[in-house]
């Protein structure tokens, strides 16, 4: 048949088929008829007549079947007719209908809502040009940091000038600077960067231009502006190119703007947010100078075409060992040895989060798997039911295949219904996603419902829908005709096969859950422990904010060191102030490291360089802080200018040390023992603080007094018996009447700041948490069905059982005997599930052991709980199984 | 009835074609005169005519119209078209063809082997 005519049949079949149908039936009619006509003229009996013609004929519904698939254009009516079947059927059943429709809505909510992320953070590249020729450089000196740095300053330029690998390099360095319009100056995220970069990123401003070789030079004041700065700030009104802002006190003047998306630098490339404002990086002659010191600088570079990641690692490393013996002096080559790489961009932003959020999605599948395993149970269910009615379509001439296939069309009904309402559950709380979501997951697209998304979710719907529609069909189609419609009748119980198959399913779903919970309280216990893990300081009742003095308007240190000052007295003379104080850092977002060299100690051979974690300190930070003083004293307004260098140092760097001497008095100098910097003498030490993050390891810290070093960006610090949070109008009052343009950023309690160190862990345990729930309660209602649809099932015999003398409790054992072994199975399978799957678990835990056996106890207890729930009613009903009416049944 | 043959599969359509082309029929009719030209020699299953009937309405070897029966009710005729009547030809020669080539191997002797 030629598509044309096979088209035309379909049109046909769909518009007249009402017609079709009833001339079909006229004529077998008129046939039977004509026939028995025939046969009455040869003599038979009128009624015998009409039985004869209709016998000889045969199955007429078989026949007619077969003329519609003869006549073409079937498939669309056989389709529509399917799904209108299904929806009667589904309609005569609605409690079936609505859980089972329920159930896939939230596994497919859930699986739809995940994979948005997933598609928008791991398989959607990255905003820029051939993302996969992007690569960034850093240098690395193992025997200082364990882990590739970013650049130091002139090193950036030589990579720039003497690469053989890259089409081009560029350096980037974000940093804040106030942004002043007039109202309450703000802090904007400015990003230096070189000339190059957009070229490197192959991005295009959408008005304006670029910065030139020029501008790269120190003296440019001009600005390029972020998409979201642009629209934020001048509505997207194009005629700000020209116009000037005003940021850290000083006039630039706006050249560009870059097109919406091209979001930079994403999470993964450096610390800190994406840019609302770029400027040229236009290295200063002291940041050139400044050889092997400041190891700041990011760079991202564009291979060449055909030049991989390894040949572009081995040109650098050539380059990193040039730098090293011809400009770094000779003392600091003998203490590290220079190395450099490239890593591909796209690993470096999606690498850290591609396995939280691929846990999640197995997590969520999980969930859907538990769920479809659930509805296939009821399919089995309502097979068993639905075996008569299938026994008599089959024996009315319906063939098997057409018979599939309409299971098959109203699982698929109910599975798009299922996807149809998950996706509006995905669209509602895909919102509660996003905030819940740690920043070190790069957005960069936008996470909601597209094509893609769409295209998984039916995919999904589809799968399962036929996946668990083939299951009971394939294992429950009726064998045998007769025999079913003889196992149909009143008293029949239902085919072993299919009571067998149901278990199996339960146990499957209990072994899935247990699973899943087996994970979910892993990262439970995990969560504790890291929330449990002692800071090392009090962060309750603590506000700090972040402020940095624009060089532009503070030239002098004096200045500088009278602002704050000033500040730190205002502070204090707060009513609601205890303690007030200042640093560098603060607990947890730990910034500079550096290596120190102590007086009269000799390292082992082969011991890494000495290094700490650094803060410089003023005021009554540590106190306010509550960072204990174990021996010596705190600083104090003496620890000036005029007076001998003095130094903090935590616990743990005086025990490694000076393990059995008091460290009181020792000296240590930064760099290595022949720098010009001073010795510093160790006045007191105090307790250790985490540095990163709780989950990570405490690493030595020194602190030093602000006097003696002062730098214009501290975060300051104020104890307040009162909630801490209403102190924050206070802080900003009482900075602005030093300085009203002065920014005051992140304005946080540490207890907030504890939360952000620790939202990437409970973004994780929300989920999975949230999940395994989800599973335990499908599980629950999976062991629920089987208990009670076997209880009405042998109401018969327990009747018997009880007319026998059986008691109340010997029929509830029997419920429950059932129930426990379908548990006792599913546990076992699932403890060994679980202990192969929580191994891949291992990097999200901290101080718990995959084998856990607590939590391996609490979830077969919690399992037990809800088996013992789900079938308590089933138990129940089987107990008031008055015997006479059960037998009265026969 | 006599002794009966089962309808070789994919028979019946050329059959049918062979009895429709004495003149247009109806369904029954054509059962009719099928068991009127083999003499009631082969047996047809009643039913299995239509879904036949409809396969070569379909494949345009036949046309189908309402008419009136010679009984006076309403009824399909099928009558021959012309690429119906091609098929009919060509069939009806492969089928002799087959019935020879059959036929003589079955008649074979042994020396002609």
């Amino acid at each position: 048949m030629g598509l044309m005519s096979w088209w035309r049949a379909t049109i046909a079949g769909l518009t007249r088929r009402k017609r079709v149908e009833e001339e079909m039936d006229e004529e077998i009619r008129g046939h039977i008829r004509e026939r028995a006509e025939d046969l009455k003229r040869a003599g038979v009996p009128r009624e015998e007549a009409q039985r004869r013609a209709k016998i000889e004929f045969g199955a007429v519904e078989r026949f007619k079947e077969e003329c519609r698939e003869e006549r073409g254009g079937m498939w669309m009516e056989t389709l529509w007719s399917d799904a209108r079947f299904g929806v009667r059927m589904l309609r005569k059943s609605p409690g079936f209908t609505a859980s089972a429709i329920l159930t896939l809505a939230l596994g497919i909510g859930a699986n739809t809502a995940i994979f948005s992320v997933v598609h928008a953070v791991i398989l959607r590249p990255l905003p820029y040009q051939a993302p996969e020729r992007l690569a960034m450089v850093k240098e690395w000196i193992p025997k200082a940091v364990p882990d590739p740095i970013p650049v130091c300053a002139p090193d950036v330029v030589q990579f720039q000038t003497q690469n053989q690998t890259f089409q081009s390099l560029a350096g980037f360095w974000g940093t804040t600077f106030d942004f002043d319009d007039g109202g309450k100056p703000t802090r904007l995220t400015v990003e230096r960067v070189s000339a190059s970069l957009f070229a490197t990123l192959g991005t295009q401003p959408l008005i304006g231009r670029t910065f030139t070789a020029e501008e790269d030079r120190p003296g440019h004041l001009v600005a390029i502006l972020s998409y979201g700065f642009w629209e934020r700030q001048f509505g997207g009104r194009r005629e700000v190119i020209g116009r000037s802002v005003t940021l850290n006190r000083q006039p630039y003047v706006v050249i560009g703007v870059m097109p919406r998306g091209a979001v930079f630098p994403v999470v993964g490339m450096e610390q800190g947010e994406a840019a609302d404002v770029f400027i040229p990086m236009a290295f200063t002659p002291e940041e050139l100078a400044g050889v092997g010191d400041n190891f700041n600088f990011s760079v991202v570079g564009r291979l060449k075409t055909g030049v991989s990641v390894e040949q572009a690692t081995a040109d650098l490393q050539k380059i990193a060992r040039q730098i090293e013996e011809t400009t770094y002096p000779v003392a600091v080559r003998s203490q590290i040895e220079l190395n450099a790489l490239a890593l591909p961009l796209t690993e470096q932003v999606v690498g850290k989060v591609r396995r939280l959020l691929l846990l999640l999605l197995g997590a969520v599948g999980f969930v859907l798997l538990i769920g479809c395993i659930n509805i296939g149970n009821l399919l089995l269910v309502r097979a068993a039911d639905r075996e008569r009615e299938i026994a008599v379509r089959l024996a009315l001439g319906a063939s098997r295949w057409r018979l599939l296939r309409q299971l098959v069309a109203e699982n698929l009904l109910l599975t798009l219904a299922g996807a149809t309402l998950g996706l509006m559950l995905a669209y509602w709380t895909t919102d509660a996603l996003l905030a819940l979501m740690p920043k070190d997951v790069p957005l960069f697209h936008e996470v909601g419902l597209n094509l893609a998304v769409l295209g998984f979710t039916v995919g999904l719907a589809v799968v399962t829908g036929v996946a668990f529609g083939i299951l009971p069909v394939l294992t429950g189609s009726p064998r045998d005709v007769n025999e079913a419609l003889k196992e149909g009748g009143r008293t029949g119980t239902e085919g072993m096969e299919h009571q067998r198959l149901r278990g199996t399913l339960v146990v499957a779903e209990v072994a899935l859950a247990m699973v899943q919970l087996v994970g979910a309280g892993l990262l439970l216990r995990s969560f504790q422990r890291v929330v449990e893990t002692d800071p090392g300081f009090r962060p309750e009742q603590v506000l700090t904010a972040s402020l940095s003095l624009p060089g532009s308007q503070y030239k002098e240190e004096a200045q500088i060191k009278s602002f704050y000052q000033r500040l730190m007295q205002r502070l204090r003379q707060l009513p609601g102030t205890k303690a007030a104080g200042a640093s560098t850092d603060l607990p947890l977002e730990a910034g500079w490291t550096h290596l120190f060299t102590v007086e009269g100690y000799q390292p082992p051979p082969g011991a890494e360089l000495n290094r700490c974690n650094h803060s410089v300190i003023l005021g009554d930070y540590l106190q306010t802080m509550g960072v204990p003083l174990i021996r010596g004293r705190y600083f104090t307004e003496q620890d000036n200018e005029k007076s001998e260098h003095a130094l903090i140092v935590s616990e743990s760097l005086a025990r490694r040390y000076w393990p059995k001497e008091d460290a009181m008095g020792k000296r240590l100098k930064w760099g290595p023992g022949d720098s010009k910097d001073p010795w510093l003498t160790i006045v007191g030490v105090v307790g250790d603080v985490k540095p990163r993050g709780l989950d990570l390891e405490t690493t030595p810290h020194t602190y030093e007094p602000y006097l003696q070093n002062p730098g214009d960006s501290l975060n300051v610090a104020v104890r307040t018996p009162a909630e801490p949070g209403s102190m924050a109008a206070e802080l900003r009052a009482a900075v602005w009447s030093i300085d009203p343009h002065l920014a005051v950023a992140r304005v946080r309690t540490m207890d907030q700041v504890i939360r952000e160190s620790t939202s990437p862990r409970r973004f994780g345990l929300l989920l999975v948490g949230s999940f395994a729930l989800l599973a335990l309660l499908l599980a629950g209602v999976g062991i629920y069905g089987v208990i009670s649809y076997s209880v009405m099932r042998r109401v018969h015999e327990i009747g018997v059982r009880m007319a026998l003398g059986a008691q109340e409790g010997d029929v509830r054992a029997l419920v429950l005997r059932q129930s426990a072994a379908l548990l006792g199975a599913g546990v076992a399978i699932g403890v060994a599930g679980a202990l192969g799957v929580t191994r891949l678990l291992e990097s999200f835990l901290y101080e718990v052991k995959p084998t856990d056996p607590l939590t391996f106890l609490s979830v077969v207890l919690a399992l037990a709980g809800v088996a013992l729930m789900a079938c308590w009613v089933p138990a129940r009903k089987a107990t008031r199984v008055d015997p006479v009416v059960a037998l009265r049944y026969e | 009835m006599g002794e009966q043959a089962q309808i070789l599969q994919g028979t019946l359509d050329l059959l049918i074609l062979k009895a429709v082309s004495l003149g247009p029929l109806h369904g029954y009719g054509v059962l009719l005169r099928i068991e009127q030209i083999s003499r009631g020699a082969l047996l047809i299953e009643q039913g299995a005519l239509y879904p036949a009937l409809f396969r070569l309405v379909r494949q345009g070897y036949l046309k189908a119209n309402w008419g009136t029966s010679e009984n006076n009710r309403k009824a399909k005729f099928y009558e021959l078209t012309a690429a119906g009547r091609k098929r009919l030809r060509a069939e009806a020669d492969g089928w002799k063809r087959l019935v020879e080539a059959v036929g003589s191997v079955l008649g074979a002797e042994a020396e002609e082997v």
